[in-house]
């Protein structure tokens, strides 16, 4: 995890506030299985600042020992849906704790896919046990960019595994062919589809830790705390019909 | 939509030659068109992995990126991250390689003074980063006392780290990281070689000139050279004082007396 002054000032805010541990390294998609050195990294971290959420992503990032500090598309198949519990599985073992696993935005689809990605991820969180971090603007960027229907992928989850949301700005790139293409970035405020959806998910998961990322140019503090009003907003105009209280 | 296709790990292995190697033959065949060439769709993926890794060097060699300006940074980068991709997770780790390639890399020549500029950067970034340690306690010091000088081993604090340059690079790195171009200008490039101590302080990085023989005997130390053996080879320095700075400053954090395995 290494030292100096970084760790000590998420001490010193862990002392006041609950922390989100947010992975991108641990690559739960690789067919190599995850790296013991950064299992080994991240249960430190955990040990140390106790967060009271952890999670990480649905997707891979290393094969054959190469890292490539992305989250890549997984072919959605039985065989990796195998893969992914059995990573999950591990990570939950070796931390002593759920985990929270987040559904990516993408840009490519397998040939030999044959399970839609929301039953993908559905099955990981029934078969490990595993939460859900869902991730809206993801949600609609794949959508956008694959065609598939975002209320029915927001359907196809349990709300008690519902364990986080996560809502971006992203942006769109026309393509040659007089489409679009959406890109996930994180750089400008959350796109007035993404707050339908977020009105959308409230209304079936019920109250969820909300967390607006957005760490590509990164605006004055007014305008990020002006996008957290309107998630509050939302939350407080619109009810909910599911029973949280039924959340593990 | 197939129901047989290639298996995962030749998925994988295909897409590390897509965005190391820049070769799809393996990959194409495998992803929905959908309307946009599939290697367009890749390139977002080659995109995203090439700039991540460049801005991460980018963190690790501020002053270096300065000096060449962006777009031969960024070109220097690329090069670098094809034969060089992370082997961990931990992108702080990533780019140790990177001084080394500049020694090698031609359009960087003009520049001698670059790679060590590089490598000062890195043990700045290894300074930041290293693990937290527990300085030699007073029970240490007291039993150091009673050790054989002859078997007494230092382990040095994991932040340390100590360089040899032919070029003043410590007053480079610290004019361009100010953007102080006339302490830039004044800098003589000829001025003969320094030796540094890089390491972590309870207020940030210190990079400190050393004089070649307190060098000389401190890379000795940290290097797990028995204590005699490291003082024998110092020929016109008293060393006293400096050892009393080193454990003073915290820079030991263990001493062993054990013999040294070989």
């Amino acid at each position: 995890m290494g030292g100096g002054s970084a760790p000590r000032y998420l001490d010193a805010i862990r002392r006041d506030y609950p922390i989100s541990l947010h992975g991108v390294g641990l690559s739960l998609g690789s067919a190599d299985g995850l790296d013991p050195v950064h299992m080994k990294r991240v249960r430190a971290a955990v040990e140390r600042f106790e967060p009271a959420l952890v999670s990480e992503h649905l997707s891979w990032s290393a094969v054959g020992g190469t890292y490539f500090a992305d989250l890549l598309p997984l072919p959605l198949t039985q065989e990796a849906l195998d893969a992914v519990c059995r990573n999950v599985e591990e990570l939950q073992t070796a931390l002593r704790r759920r985990v929270l696993v987040e559904n990516p935005s993408s840009y490519l689809q397998y040939r030999h896919s044959t399970i839609p990605e929301w039953e993908f991820i559905a099955q990981v969180a029934r078969r490990t046990g595993c939460g859900i971090l869902c991730d809206l603007n993801n949600v609609y960027v794949s959508a956008r960019n694959h065609g598939w229907p975002a209320s029915r992928y927001l359907a196809a989850l349990a709300p008690e595994a519902i364990g986080e949301i996560h809502l971006a700005g992203h942006s769109v790139r026309p393509l040659p062919n007089g489409r679009t293409l959406c890109i996930d970035d994180h750089g400008s405020r959350v796109a007035p589809e993404v707050w339908a959806l977020y009105a959308d998910a409230f209304a079936r998961f019920g109250p969820v830790p909300t967390l607006i990322e957005w760490d590509t140019d990164v605006p004055a503090m007014s305008v990020l705390m002006e996008e957290a009003e309107r998630a509050a907003q939302i939350m407080h105009d619109t009810s909910y019909a599911c029973d949280r209280a039924r959340a593990a | 939509m197939h129901a047989i296709g290639p298996e995962l790990l030749e998925v994988q292995r295909a897409m590390r030659e897509s965005l190391v190697e820049h070769r799809d033959d393996n990959l194409r065949a495998h992803i929905v068109a959908d309307g946009l060439d599939p290697a367009e769709r890749l390139d977002v993926y080659r995109n995203t992995f090439a700039s991540v890794l460049t801005n991460a060097l980018r963190l690790s060699y501020p002053a270096v990126a300065r000096l060449v300006g962006d777009d031969f940074f960024e070109g220097a980068a690329r090069i670098f991250i094809a034969g060089e991709p992370p082997r961990s997770a931990c992108l702080d780790d990533y780019g140790a390689a990177f001084p080394a390639f500049l020694d090698d890399f031609g359009p960087a020549r003009s520049l001698a003074y670059l790679p060590d500029v590089a490598r000062l950067e890195w043990a700045v970034n290894r300074a930041l980063h290293a693990e937290d340690a527990t300085s030699l306690n007073g029970e240490q010091l007291i039993r150091l006392a009673d050790s054989d000088g002859a078997l007494m081993r230092f382990v040095p604090h994991p932040s340390i780290s100590l360089i040899r340059s032919n070029y003043p690079v410590d007053a480079v790195w610290r004019a361009v990281l100010d953007q102080d171009d006339a302490a830039l200008h004044a800098i003589d490039l000829r001025s003969g070689p320094v030796w540094l101590l890089v390491e972590r302080i309870e207020t940030g990085i210190n990079v400190q000139r050393v004089s070649e023989a307190p060098w000389r005997l401190t890379v000795a130390l940290c290097s797990g050279q028995p204590l005699h053996g490291a003082l024998g080879e110092q020929a016109d320095f008293e060393p006293a004082a400096l050892l009393a700075d080193h454990i003073a400053k915290g820079r030991f954090v263990d001493v062993r007396t054990d013999p040294l395995r070989t």
